[in-house]
């Protein structure tokens, strides 16, 4: 036998033993696996996407890098022409001047309110909603369901006005304003205008801000999930409700958090129904607080319209600072929840 | 004697017979759904109806709270087509928008989530980027957006001259025109050449609102099973034949949804043109009836915008058959 071609065995130890091969040299397998046309057109496929994405990233944060900046330029740096992104004197003028003028803490404590209350109401009433629609047949499911996405499609400032006059005297099918002709109360219905009740209300009964979308979107995803579950849970005796509860609940978290997480912001940055609802008397919103600060309105009129902007932008930054927080921690739920739910049209 | 009959046979089967199974699964669906049907019975349909009425009428706020109507037929509708100058002008502009907004934005969320769905570095950094639009620019931050001096100042590098806004845009037409050039020296035709040119000047905007029906594309792409794609490859088909035969007609129920999703967001969304004039119009005096017959008017117009686009999509859409 030739002993070239025979793997050499050693032993290295009493358990231990190491065989060698005659191997093509590492050079040439590296060149034979790597140096060809398919890796070559991988490699610059991969580049290409990298570079896409990148470019892409770049679009959708440049705008909050270049606020940021000029939130901490101080208005010398607005005259100056050399500077661009870097501000020469930082200052935290701007910052203190929104705060303390035009009452950002007032303002968050009461969007915080409205907010939370109407993104929970609306993820749980659109999970219940798009359960409905996803599990059960029943006469007039698919018209309703047309209804649905039909509050989705009219155009709010549609319905602005008589938004406006049905909060401004609320009442359900005409009792109050009866009671009121009759004389039995003062008022021909609730004034609800100014208060939280206009959206908690629309937000409790599927309505609110592109709620459609939502009812949607957990229709879509509790479809994606095998009706054996509920078959067999309904088998063990559990009812509809509970089965609802303790199995559908826990197994839709993630996208639950996904509709919250819209839902949320969609409200905290919501100027439509905060116009209509809120007049100037009315509880101070974060939406209300983009002005120049009275401390800042000399400066900002005597130099250019760049600084005046950048008081905005950054008015902008404190507004959605909470929403930036949140995000970092509930992305991974709206990633996580479509790896997941499977949507299918 | 009768009577103990009727008590041993009430006592035998109980309860009156119970609903058959599909019927007691109906009513727990009408639970299910009822929060939205009270909020719509008695919310959504009289705001509706309101809205309409309004439209055809000339209103009177009281000072004592309340307000009386004043039927005037079609005059507002009138009003608003042939005497106000404005609205037809935001409409037709309104829709050419719409016209390059809706292909740009399905095609360029598809081609991300795909890009998005396939394994490259950093694919959750790129995702959590990706969807950064959907929870923050909207409502008042795009407002804000909108007419940003700062922006533009920082992207196009203006001269300082008080003049922003007049630079940058040179700025715009100077780049239009770099890819105008390119785009000449390849012989396309004017349309697709205008289209692109504006599609790549508003890709800021493109990819603002991109993110939910990025989201919708990459929940479809997530539910081809992978054992299609292993077959292709075994079969010997290349990716671009993957895409063109697996893929797109995988998810083109995904495009339907998304085009509609799109059309919808386009025409609400406080940004459109035709909704910024609608509000403008509310906040003049007595303007308030009038811009309810004008969103009337683009309601109408945008359902058959819709129903088109639907009607056209479902024509091209392929639904897997299941078991």
């Amino acid at each position: 036998m030739n002993s070239a071609e025979a793997p050499k065995i050693k032993r290295e130890s009493k358990n231990k033993i190491r065989v060698d091969f005659e191997r093509t040299p590492l050079l040439q397998r590296l060149r034979a696996k790597f140096l060809n046309l398919y890796t070559l057109k991988k490699v610059l496929w991969y580049l290409f996407r990298l570079l896409l994405l990148i470019g892409v990233s770049y679009i959708i944060l440049f705008p909050f890098f270049s606020k940021i900046a000029s939130s901490f330029m101080s208005e010398s740096d607005f005259v100056d022409v050399t500077v661009r992104l870097i501000p020469k004197s930082p200052t935290l003028t701007t910052y203190k001047a929104i705060i303390v003028d035009n009452q950002y803490f007032k303002a968050f404590g009461n969007t915080f309110l409205l907010s939370l209350i109407c993104g929970l109401l609306q993820t749980f009433i659109c999970c219940f909603v798009g359960y409905g629609f996803a599990k059960f047949k029943f006469k007039g499911s698919n018209i309703l369901f047309l209804i649905v996405i039909f509050t989705m499609v009219v155009p709010h400032s549609t319905l602005r006005l008589s938004m406006f006059m049905k909060f401004k005297d609320f009442d359900i099918l005409g009792i109050m304003s009866l009671l009121n002709k009759v004389g039995a109360i003062s008022k021909p219905g609730f004034q609800l205008l100014n208060t939280n009740w206009p959206l908690w209300i629309l937000s409790a009964t599927g309505l609110a801000y592109k709620n459609g979308l939502f009812i949607f979107l957990m229709r879509q995803f509790y479809k994606g999930i095998p009706d054996e579950l509920e078959e067999s849970a309904y088998l063990d005796g559990s009812g509809v409700f509970k089965t609802f509860f303790t199995i559908i609940i826990p197994l839709s978290v993630t996208m639950m958090v996904t509709v919250f997480l819209f839902a949320f912001s969609w409200q905290w940055t919501d100027t439509f129904y905060t116009n209509v609802f809120y007049t100037q008397t009315g509880p101070l919103l974060l939406t209300k607080i983009v002005k120049t600060p009275a401390s800042l309105m000399e400066m900002s009129s005597a130099s250019s319209t760049l600084y005046s902007a950048a008081i905005k932008n950054t008015c902008g930054l404190l507004i959605i600072f909470p929403l930036i927080i949140l995000y970092l921690f509930g992305q991974k739920f709206i990633v996580q929840g479509i790896e997941r739910s499977g949507i299918t049209g | 004697m009768n009577k103990v009959l009727n008590v041993f046979k009430g006592s035998a089967s109980g309860k009156p017979r119970s609903a058959s199974l599909e019927k007691k699964k109906a009513r727990s669906g009408w639970i299910f759904v009822l929060p939205f049907i009270i909020g719509f019975i008695l919310i959504y349909l009289p705001v509706i109806f309101d809205s309409i009425r309004f439209s055809f009428n000339e209103i009177r706020i009281l000072t004592g709270g309340g307000y009386e109507l004043d039927f005037v037929g079609f005059q507002n509708y009138r009003d608003a087509l042939f005497v106000d100058t404005g609205f037809t002008q935001a409409l037709v502009s309104g829709l050419k928008q719409l016209v390059i907004d809706i292909p740009a934005i399905v095609l360029f969320s598809l081609f991300i989530a795909i890009i998005l769905n396939q394994k490259i570095f950093g694919r959750a950094a790129f995702r959590a980027i990706f969807f950064i639009p959907v929870i923050l620019t909207t409502g008042l931050i795009g407002q804000i957006d909108a007419n940003n001096a700062m922006l533009e100042y920082m992207n196009n590098g203006a001269i300082d001259t008080g003049v922003e806004a007049e630079a940058s845009a040179t700025n715009q037409i100077l780049n239009a025109m770099d890819l105008k050039g390119l785009f000449e020296t390849m012989a396309i035709g004017q349309g697709l050449l205008e289209y692109v040119v504006q599609a790549v000047n508003s890709i800021f905007d493109i990819v603002n609102r991109c993110g939910v029906q990025m989201l919708i594309f990459l929940s479809g792409l997530q539910s081809i099973s992978p054992a299609i794609y292993e077959s292709c490859q075994i079969d010997g088909a290349s990716g671009w034949e993957t895409f063109w035969k697996v893929t797109l007609p995988m998810v083109s129920p995904m495009i339907l949804v998304n085009a509609v999703y799109t059309v919808i967001d386009a025409f609400t969304s406080s940004s459109n043109k035709v909704m910024n004039y609608i509000d403008t119009v509310y906040n003049q005096p007595n303007g308030n009836v009038l811009s309810s017959a004008m969103s009337w008017m683009y309601f109408l117009l945008v359902i058959l915008i819709i129903a088109a686009v639907a009607g056209l999509l479902s024509l091209f859409v392929f639904y897997q058959r299941r078991d």
